[in-house]
């Protein structure tokens, strides 16, 4: 049995990058249809193997174990092999990553259709797809940040998969450097965990954790708590990938990759990557406690500042973008509570609801020829149905509407629910309540930006009409001369924008996209009820086994589900319709507000919109000064000294003697005799002083 | 007359009264320094001599070069032909070559039997070695004027 | 002494000498139409010399002036074997040039005997009687192409600049023996052991100058570019491999023999040939636009490697057979290649020339290629296991500073090579190449076969023949 499942793992875990191989190496000659089959094909192989692998470990009764591929890295004590872990944490995590990713592959069959290099687009897919998978399957750090970084490299490819537009490639300059920040962090934390404990091993570390306890590290005369800064420094590598506050900078701007890729990568499953390593090094963090209350401080920061910047953005990926980055923020807070299984669980429903939100957006942005601008929409619901439909039970999901105390909700109820719970739970902490304040807070913004984003993208007036004219009129210009001669229809246009116009209305997306969306709208609606049970609710024992570790004092999940305060369990619901009543109100009853307000320019409006003016503060701070940095170390470092003295130093004083030396050359025997008469001098006078 | 040998000089320098010895040896070279001496003196005394004694009237016909009675009718450092330069190159090797029989001929009959065999087989050998390189220098038209 | 023996040691030279003199007289009488057959003949000699070496007697003749061990073996039959590639060569240039005499294949056979007088010299007259016997046919050859101006001030610069440094050596080896009161080397190790003065190591010092001009060691190496670019390229080729080696081995014997007990002396000046002989090869290179030039830096840089060898002591010898071996593959294989390379019948010179090679002539291209980076010592080719022997051999004997400043100087080097191969590769071509006449080409894709991957093989089994040769050498 084991060994079957030992098989049946593996081939889940490397199909993807047997895929990428293929195609990556012979897409070109494969074509673009084989290419997608190839990869989506074994896509969904590895789904159904993870799938299967997830049930037998849920309700198959089968223990935890681990698969050793092959060794890694054995030099001196540090030993890293190439394995395969599966327990509770990694075995949904396969269902998540290998579910949304083949969806994402068959929706890019659709939205990717005019792309001129779709193998290299489906290759990349399917090569995130694999390191993904490695990170979660880890069983120890090296591997974990071998699949850290192969996301990474994936994410770095395909926010530049345009690479011919500059906002593109230089976006994914940004993602790769502010996510080196991260790694660095991660990289140090690994080194004290090593430095530390002698093993990277999972298996071999957590049992020592806890006899480590109080263990100090004296630096620049204080004494740190050892465990404390593994875990924190740890927590910077989740920081970095995860986009919390401080180190958020990248996603919003990472939505210039396709969408299909927001929603795999930056929506799904790697930006997850942070939570999921938060919850599986629960054994570290549940004995570092100031590090854990800093993930619960900066996860409470993050999602109450990610969703006020939410509200006032008008590119329909951003807003998604910034709702993740708080969605994030909550199961940061709920881990640094204590809540794990909190925090996995909303990771788990989320990935579904914010994939779907995701691969909706890509169909209207589908269905309106790349506009991604939700001032230029507006009345998209009679055009785009299906997608109208699913993108509001995506919503509804991620704004948790259900009704509290009963089984009738979405699966964002359920988990955010917890999550505030729990984080009530821990109210006699600050970070505690700090937590909770804000968690009801970004309830409160997330509901409103995200039905605003239905109001202003699929009700009111239809302001593409109006735009699209300009657009023609721009887009033929350069043809008027000849065309003069034809009528026009209307003072705006000219003569042919009528005839372009009936293909440029906003269409719905072929089924190939609506597929996948669907198949997500209904685990937008039945993941939070269907798992619930194992995730938080009187399962969750056995369902975790020993995956998450909560300390002897740990008493949180317990706790949220003895909540006695009535208010606490309704007032989630409570701001959550206020949000949407709000959004109603602003948007669909009286729509000249907003853009009132937006005239009026005033100070919170563009404190938010501009995103809290991180990315000024960091142009003008870090980026600056490590420009000026980077210049020093160039211009004068580099070339004036290093490059000078050494190579260029070392050429000019070769070339300089090498002339000299051929000027000896003249050609005059009596020159030459004279050299060797100097020589036999200089040998002779060698000799005597060596003698003497 | 005793031919100079070259002194065996280890012994020497391991014994004592090495002074004496050194005196022992350059005394060996004392001809030598006397016949210096004496072409010394002798050259310069003529020189000298002829210089004090001799009367002096010169005039253009004693100061110009003399030509077997004829006048000078061209440049004194005009070009030779390569050809004397030949003949005496040649000259000069068959020279040098023919004065390796002399001492060969003075000490054949006082060297050991066998070593005399070799010593008269080698002289052979190089008389071949001449005779070959003659016939060489001949087949090649280097002896021939025009 | 046993006369027989003394034949039987001498074999590969009577062979030699007996030949060369009745090849001359045949030639005399056949006259210069008569030069294929004269190198044929002579061809066939120096063949049938380097059997003999090859399956010779090891022993002492005529009172120890003549020495017969594995490394004058080795040296032998190596310098034969060149000696019959350039008379090939020689037999196809001279006839091109249209100045075809049958002395030239002669003048080879009695260097090559010269040669191996000094391979096997045990005392001062021996060595000095082969170093002029190669000296003299040397200059001669340099000179061969008498009406050509370059050829010609080649053979002069040379024969004035040689007969000084012979006078340098025979003032040392004066010195030497009016100090030692022996001409055979081990008595004057002996006598150098028991009373050691100025006197004896100056006349050391006499003669490595005048020994060290023969290898074209700095600073006594003014001579080589100047008759590298006027000499006839075939005997150039000859210049810079077989007699470099047979004076090297001279060179070796002379201190390690007759002065075994002073190395802590003589390896000074050695190291101090050595180092100057490659900084100034590598960096003389840097500017130079003449092909043949530039082999004389690149054969001057060498030596100083080669010195480095000798400096290194008894574990050096092997390195040096070896280094000599491929270091003469790789040479005769370069002078082959520019010889194999002309434009509408005009010899290319200039590395310019080289420009584009590759669109007009792959094949030597390929071959130049491979041995431009054999010569830099670029692994796995033959330039590379020369280095690495030599400089494997210094670092043992502790000099290591000194193979790091090889190595360095090596690195320099290297630019002007890597040079040679952007020109033909990337560069535009100047113009369509001639065909490039039969035996150079064989001769080239021999050299850069060699060059790899057989010298593999040829490692494989000659590596343990030179460390045999070299065992008991100096004793």
């Amino acid at each position: 049995m084991l060994s079957d499942m030992s098989t049946v793992v593996t081939l889940a875990v490397f199909a993807p990058i047997v895929g990428a191989a293929i195609v990556g190496g012979f897409g070109r000659w494969l074509g673009n249809i084989p290419s997608q089959a190839i990869t989506t094909g074994l896509l969904f192989v590895a789904c159904a193997l993870s799938w299967f692998t997830f049930i037998q470990h849920t309700w198959g009764g089968m223990e935890d174990f681990t698969v050793t591929v092959l060794p890694f890295i054995n030099i001196g004590t540090f030993h890293s092999a190439w394995s395969i872990r599966i327990d509770a944490l990694s075995s949904t995590m396969l269902i998540v990553v290998t579910s949304v990713s083949s969806l994402v592959h068959l929706y890019s069959w659709g939205y990717m259709s005019e792309d001129p290099s779709r193998p290299r687009f489906f290759a990349y897919l399917s090569l995130f797809t694999f390191a993904m998978l490695m990170l979660v399957t880890a069983a120890d750090f090296m591997q974990l940040f071998f699949g850290w970084e192969g996301v990474g490299l994936a994410s770095y490819l395909l926010i530049g998969f345009w690479f011919q537009k500059e906002s593109a490639s230089s976006a994914a300059i940004k993602a790769f450097v502010v996510n080196r920040v991260g790694d660095f962090g991660f990289a140090l934390g690994i080194m004290t965990v090593y430095w530390q404990f002698g093993t990277i091993n999972f298996h071999e570390l957590f049992p020592m954790i806890a006899a480590h306890q109080g263990q100090t590290w004296e630096f620049l005369g204080q004494s740190f708590s050892a465990l404390d800064l593994a875990a924190f420094l740890l927590f910077i590598g989740a920081m970095g990938k995860s986009a919390q506050f401080f180190l958020h900078t990248w996603l919003p701007d990472a939505m210039e990759g396709p969408t299909p890729v927001s929603a795999l990568i930056h929506a799904a499953t790697m930006v997850t990557a942070g939570v999921y390593m938060v919850c599986l090094l629960s054994p570290l963090f549940e004995y570092a406690p100031v590090a854990k209350m800093i993930v619960a401080y900066i996860g409470a920061i993050t999602a109450i500042f990610a969703a006020s910047i939410g509200f006032t953005q008008n590119d329909i990926k951003r807003v998604i973008a910034y709702s993740t980055c708080s969605q994030l923020g909550y199961m940061f807070f709920a881990a640094g509570v204590g809540a794990y299984q909190a925090a996995m669980f909303h990771l788990f429903t989320h990935a579904f609801f914010k994939a779907l939100l995701f691969l909706g957006a890509g169909s209207v942005i589908h269905g309106m020829h790349h506009e991604q601008d939700m001032r230029k929409m507006g009345g998209l619901w009679k055009y785009l149905p299906i997608t109208y439909g699913v993108m509001t039970i995506g919503t509804i999901a991620i704004t948790g509407l259900g009704i509290p105390e009963t089984q009738f909700g979405f699966a964002g109820f359920f988990s955010k629910d917890a999550i505030i719970e729990s984080a009530w739970a821990a109210h006699n902490t600050p970070q505690g309540m700090f937590a909770f304040c804000m968690g009801i807070a970004a309830a409160l913004l997330t509901s409103f930006y995200s039905w605003r984003l239905i109001a202003m993208t699929f009700h009111g007036k239809k302001h593409w009409e109006h735009n699209e004219a300009h657009g023609h009129d721009h887009h033929h210009e350069v043809i008027d001369g000849h065309d003069a001669s034809e009528p026009a229809h209307d003072d705006h246009g000219h003569d042919d924008h009528h005839g372009h116009g009936h293909d440029h209305k906003p269409h719905e997306s072929p089924w190939v996209m609506l597929v996948p969306i669907c198949l997500l709208a209904v685990g937008a609606v039945f993941a939070g009820v269907g798992f619930a049970p194992y995730f938080i609710g009187e399962h969750a024992q056995e369902f975790w086994g020993h995956a998450i570790f909560t300390g002897p004092t740990n008493h949180i999940m317990h706790e949220a589900h003895e909540i006695e305060e009535m208010w606490v369990k309704l007032a989630p619901l409570a701001v959550t319709l206020l949000g949407m009543l709000l959004a109603w109100y602003y948007y669909i009853a009286r729509p000249n507000l907003p853009k009132q307000m937006a005239a009026k320019d005033g100070p919170v409006y563009n404190f938010l919109y501009h995103k809290w003016y991180f990315d000024e503060v960091y142009q003008a701070t870090f980026v600056k000064l490590t420009k000026i940095l980077g210049d020093f170390f160039w211009k004068v470092l580099d070339i004036k000294i290093i490059d000078n003295l050494g190579p260029n130093g070392a050429a000019w004083t070769a070339l300089k003697s090498a002339k000299n030396l051929v000027k000896t050359q003249t050609g005059y025997v009596y020159h030459y005799a004279f050299a060797m008469f100097l020589g036999v001098v200089g040998l002779l006078t060698y000799v005597f002083w060596l003698v003497h | 007359m005793r031919l100079l040998k070259a002194p065996d000089m280890r012994p020497v320098f391991n014994s004592e009264g090495l002074g004496d010895l050194m005196n022992a040896f350059l005394l060996q070279y004392l001809p030598v320094i006397i016949f210096i001496g004496v072409a010394t003196v002798l050259g310069l005394g003529f020189m000298i001599g002829a210089l004090v004694i001799a009367p002096k009237a010169p005039d253009t016909e004693k100061l110009s070069a003399y030509e077997c009675g004829f006048n000078a009718f061209d440049s004194a450092r005009q070009k030779f032909d390569v050809r004397f330069y030949l003949v005496s190159i040649l000259f000069i090797i068959f020279d040098l070559e023919a004065s390796f029989l002399f001492p060969w001929a003075v000490s054949l009959f006082d060297m050991p039997n066998g070593g005399m065999h070799v010593a008269f087989w080698s002289m052979v050998t190089f008389l071949v070695e001449l005779g070959l390189g003659y016939i060489y220098v001949w087949k090649k038209g280097a002896l021939e004027w025009e | 002494m046993d006369f027989n023996l003394a034949l039987h040691l001498g074999l590969p030279e009577t062979i030699l000498a007996v030949s060369s003199l009745l090849i001359l007289v045949f030639g005399a009488f056949r006259g210069d139409k008569g030069m294929i057959s004269v190198s044929a003949l002579c061809g066939v000699a120096l063949i049938a010399a380097a059997f003999a070496a090859a399956f010779g007697h090891q022993g002492a003749a005529f009172g120890g002036s003549f020495i017969v061990d594995g490394v004058a073996l080795f040296a032998k039959v190596a310098i034969y074997i060149a000696a019959v590639f350039i008379i090939v060569l020689g037999q196809g240039y001279f006839d091109r040039v249209g100045a075809g005499r049958f002395e030239l294949p002669i003048l080879i056979l009695l260097a090559a005997l010269g040669m191996s007088l000094m391979v096997s010299a045990g005392d001062l007259i021996s060595l000095y009687v082969g170093l002029e016997l190669q000296s003299l046919a040397l200059y001669v050859l340099a000179a061969f192409r008498r009406d050509d101006a370059k050829s010609s001030e080649a053979g002069l610069k040379y024969f004035v600049l040689g007969a000084l440094s012979s006078g340098l050596l025979l003032y040392g080896a004066s010195l030497v023996y009016g100090f030692a009161g022996s001409m055979n080397f081990h008595d004057i190790a002996q006598s150098a052991t028991t009373n050691l003065n100025v006197g004896l190591i100056f006349g050391l010092v006499f003669v490595i100058c005048g020994l060290a001009f023969k290898v074209s060691a700095a600073p006594f190496h003014m001579w080589t570019p100047d008759v590298y670019e006027g000499a006839p390229t075939p005997i150039v080729a000859f210049f810079a491999g077989a007699p470099k080696f047979a004076a090297m081995v001279l060179f070796a014997r002379v201190l390690q023999t007759g002065f075994a007990a002073q190395a802590d002396q003589w390896r000074q000046v050695v190291l101090v040939l050595a180092v100057l002989s490659f900084v100034i090869g590598a960096l003389g290179g840097l500017m130079q636009k003449d092909i043949k030039r530039l082999l004389a830096y690149s054969s001057i840089a060498n030596m100083g490697y080669a010195l480095l060898a000798i400096a290194a002591g008894a574990v050096g010898i092997p390195a040096l057979l070896i280094f000599f071996v491929l270091y003469m593959v790789d040479t005769l294989g370069l002078f082959t290649v520019q010889m194999a390379l002309s434009r509408k019948g005009e010899p290319v010179t200039r590395i310019d020339s080289l420009a584009g090679l590759s669109k007009t002539n792959m094949p030597m291209t390929i071959v130049l290629t491979i041995l431009c980076l054999s010569v830099l010592g670029m692994p796995p080719f033959s330039g590379f296991w020369a280095k690495y022997f030599v400089f494997g051999a210094a670092i043992t004997s502790g000099l290591w500073q000194f193979a790091a400043a090889g190595l360095v100087a090596s690195v320099v080097a290297a630019f002007y090579y890597l040079r040679i191969l952007k020109l033909m590769w990337f560069d535009v071509p100047a113009g369509d190449m001639d065909k490039s006449p039969l035996e150079t080409r064989w001769i080239a894709y021999a050299a850069a076969a060699f060059s790899f991957p057989v010298v593999i093989v040829f490692l494989v089994y000659v590596y343990p023949l030179a460390q045999s040769a070299a065992q008991g050498f100096g004793s």
